[in-house]
């Protein structure tokens, strides 16, 4: 095949994508090639889309013209300022990037835990308040403590944009230092080193087959029942436990603390008529006889139960009982997960959707046994 | 392959009961599947117009004025060929085939993915990452529906590139800014492209179903 040479690049900018300080001066130059008919006064300079002073320019050839930048400030975007060097009737002739910027802080506050002994994750915070400018990479390295060598963490933003997940190859019973690295264009900066003991930072997965129902015609009480997580039967631990509750269609949870080992619990002082939803959690303190607190697993999915409802008719009640209620919703979430697999341009419908509009049903219900009512 | 007038009529009967509404006793809809699928791909390329609108606008913002500006036109340096051009001559484009039509759809939209799946690799913010990856895997998707649609009129799919796949750095910028020139050529092309898609799936939806209704029943073996 014949080989086209590529056509020239009409200018050349120098220096070429330069990471300078904050603060610091930059003069660039922009020189224009042989086979254009440009003089220098006919370039003009542009920094991110706005127009440089001509005080600013020098020429210091026929076909090069340079400018002064004092004192830059941080780069307005991580991909770099865009100082543009332009022909006269505006076309652009060559451009270079200036990455302006803080070298890193140490990276602060590490906290890992692990779930079920298996792995291990841990999240940071950036050393910086403020803003470096420039785009920053953290790399978490591990060992274990007076032998072995540094391994790198690599499943990042598992739990947040400063996370990484370690998936296996952890021992028990040994501690691990821990530290992050972090580092951009102008440096490297390294965290304080964590020790911990895998053992010492275990949680779990939430408690299973979480069940709510009534408590025969008590119309202020709901018992809840649960099975303690499977994946940690076998090993030597006491379970904690928590509950909280919360009233269908307000956003304020009641928790229940002192639950201790059991895997049953009653909700008393409850209103009648009303839908509940609730959610257990599991602290596993105590693996194989470690004396530090574990940590808390997630809530279990919530579920909803309702206490029944009283002879006396109060204001504003919805005519559809409790437990269809919440047959309905069942059944509409199983709807909304099918809309989603099998039509485009659904996405907004779901089960959230619905609960609002049940909130804002309530409320216009509300309102409008206020309004014109006798009492 | 089954010859005679008799079959010829059966064949017309079959088709013109098959553009009928509803029919239970023939199970026409392997026969339709063609027309349904050009309709999905013309769909497809308008939700991905819809996505590559957020996405270009959060990816020039990334790349900083002036390529976030309105009015923005850098020239198109000659490296930028690279990148399949959608703009074709009206007439060349009327006269296409349904076959060199589709396939010009595939291999464009085959290479858009792949300089896609490069940009993914290098760019800085995880909002703009996970925006990407969301994109590539409906672009991906598309191509697999131009494909399957290629399929069952009984086109090939257009060959792969001749020759070993050039080394990651072949075609790579010589500097930052015309990575970023490259790139706003990127999301362009795929503008474009998907503007005439649309027009493409269009015209090929009034054109298939007949067509494709004789040619099934005849694989059937009737």
């Amino acid at each position: 095949p014949l080989c086209v040479s590529p056509a020239a690049d009409p200018a050349v900018i120098s220096p070429q994508d330069p990471t300078l300080l904050i603060g610091s001066s930059l003069v660039a130059t922009c020189t224009v090639s042989p086979d254009f008919p440009l003089k220098a006064e006919d370039l003009y300079w542009t920094l991110n889309g706005r127009r440089l002073p001509a005080a600013s320019y020098a020429a210091l050839g026929p076909s090069t013209l340079s400018v002064a930048l004092a004192r830059l400030n941080g780069s307005r975007q991580q991909s770099g300022d865009n100082l543009v060097c332009h022909s006269r009737d505006g076309g652009i002739l060559a451009g270079s990037c200036l990455y302006v910027g803080l070298p890193p802080e140490k990276p602060v506050n590490i906290t890992c835990w692990s779930k079920n002994m298996k792995d291990l994750t841990c999240k940071w915070a950036p050393g910086t308040e403020g803003e470096t400018f420039l785009h920053t990479n953290y790399t978490l390295k591990y060992k274990r403590r007076w032998y072995g060598q540094d391994n790198t963490c690599q499943e990042y933003h598992t739990a947040g944009t400063y996370s990484c997940h370690i998936p296996k190859d952890l021992a028990l019973f040994t501690p691990y230092e821990i530290w992050v690295e972090a580092s951009n264009r102008l440096g490297v900066a390294v965290s304080d080193v964590v020790m911990l003991d895998i053992l010492d930072v275990v949680t779990t997965d939430p408690p299973s087959d979480v069940h709510v129902s009534r408590v025969g015609d008590l119309e202020d009480q709901l018992s809840v029942r649960w099975s303690s997580p499977p994946a940690l039967k076998d090993f030597l631990f006491q379970a904690k436990y928590q509950i909280q509750y919360r009233v269908e269609d307000s956003s304020e949870w009641k928790v229940v603390d002192d639950v201790g080992n059991q895997t049953s619990c009653r909700l008393a002082g409850l209103r009648p008529g009303t839908v509940y939803f609730v959610q257990v959690r599991c602290n596993p303190f105590s693996i194989y006889g470690s004396k530090k607190v574990g940590i808390w697993s997630d809530w279990s999915n919530p579920t909803a139960a309702s206490t029944p409802r009283s002879e006396r008719a109060a204001g504003g009640c919805d005519p559809k009982g409790g437990e269809q209620n919440t047959t309905l919703r069942r059944e509409l979430k199983q709807f909304f997960g099918w809309v989603k697999k099998h039509a485009y341009g659904c996405s907004n419908l779901g089960i959230k959707l619905y609960d609002q509009w049940r909130v804002w049903l309530q409320k216009s219900h509300k309102t409008r046994n206020q309004v014109g009512k006798e009492p | 392959s089954p010859t005679g007038d008799s079959w010829g009529i059966f064949t017309f009967l079959c088709a013109a009961l098959c553009n009928l509404p509803a029919l239970p006793a023939l199970n026409c809809s392997e026969e339709l599947g063609a027309g349904q699928s050009i309709q999905q791909t013309y769909d497809l390329t308008r939700y991905l117009e819809h996505q590559l609108r957020t996405l270009a606008g959060t990816y020039l913002n990334y790349l900083g004025p002036p390529f976030n500006e309105p009015d923005f036109n850098p020239p198109r340096m000659a490296r930028a060929e690279r990148v399949p051009s959608a703009t074709v001559d009206l007439d060349l484009w009327r006269g296409l085939t349904d076959n060199a039509r589709l396939a010009a759809n595939y291999r464009a939209y085959s290479r858009l993915l792949c300089y896609l799946r490069v940009l993914d690799g290098q760019v800085g913010t995880a909002e703009l990452r996970h925006r990407l990856a969301h994109f590539c895997a409906s672009l991906q998707g598309l191509v697999l529906s131009i494909g399957g649609v290629m399929s069952s009129l009984g086109y090939p799919l257009p060959a792969g590139p001749a020759g070993p796949p050039a080394p990651p750095g072949a075609h790579a910028a010589p500097n930052d800014f015309l990575k970023k020139m490259d790139d706003f050529w990127l999301l362009k092309e795929l503008q474009t492209w998907l503007w005439r898609s649309a027009k493409d799936f269009n015209r090929l939806k009034k054109k298939v179903p007949p067509a494709v209704v004789t040619l099934r029943l005849e694989a059937r073996g009737f």
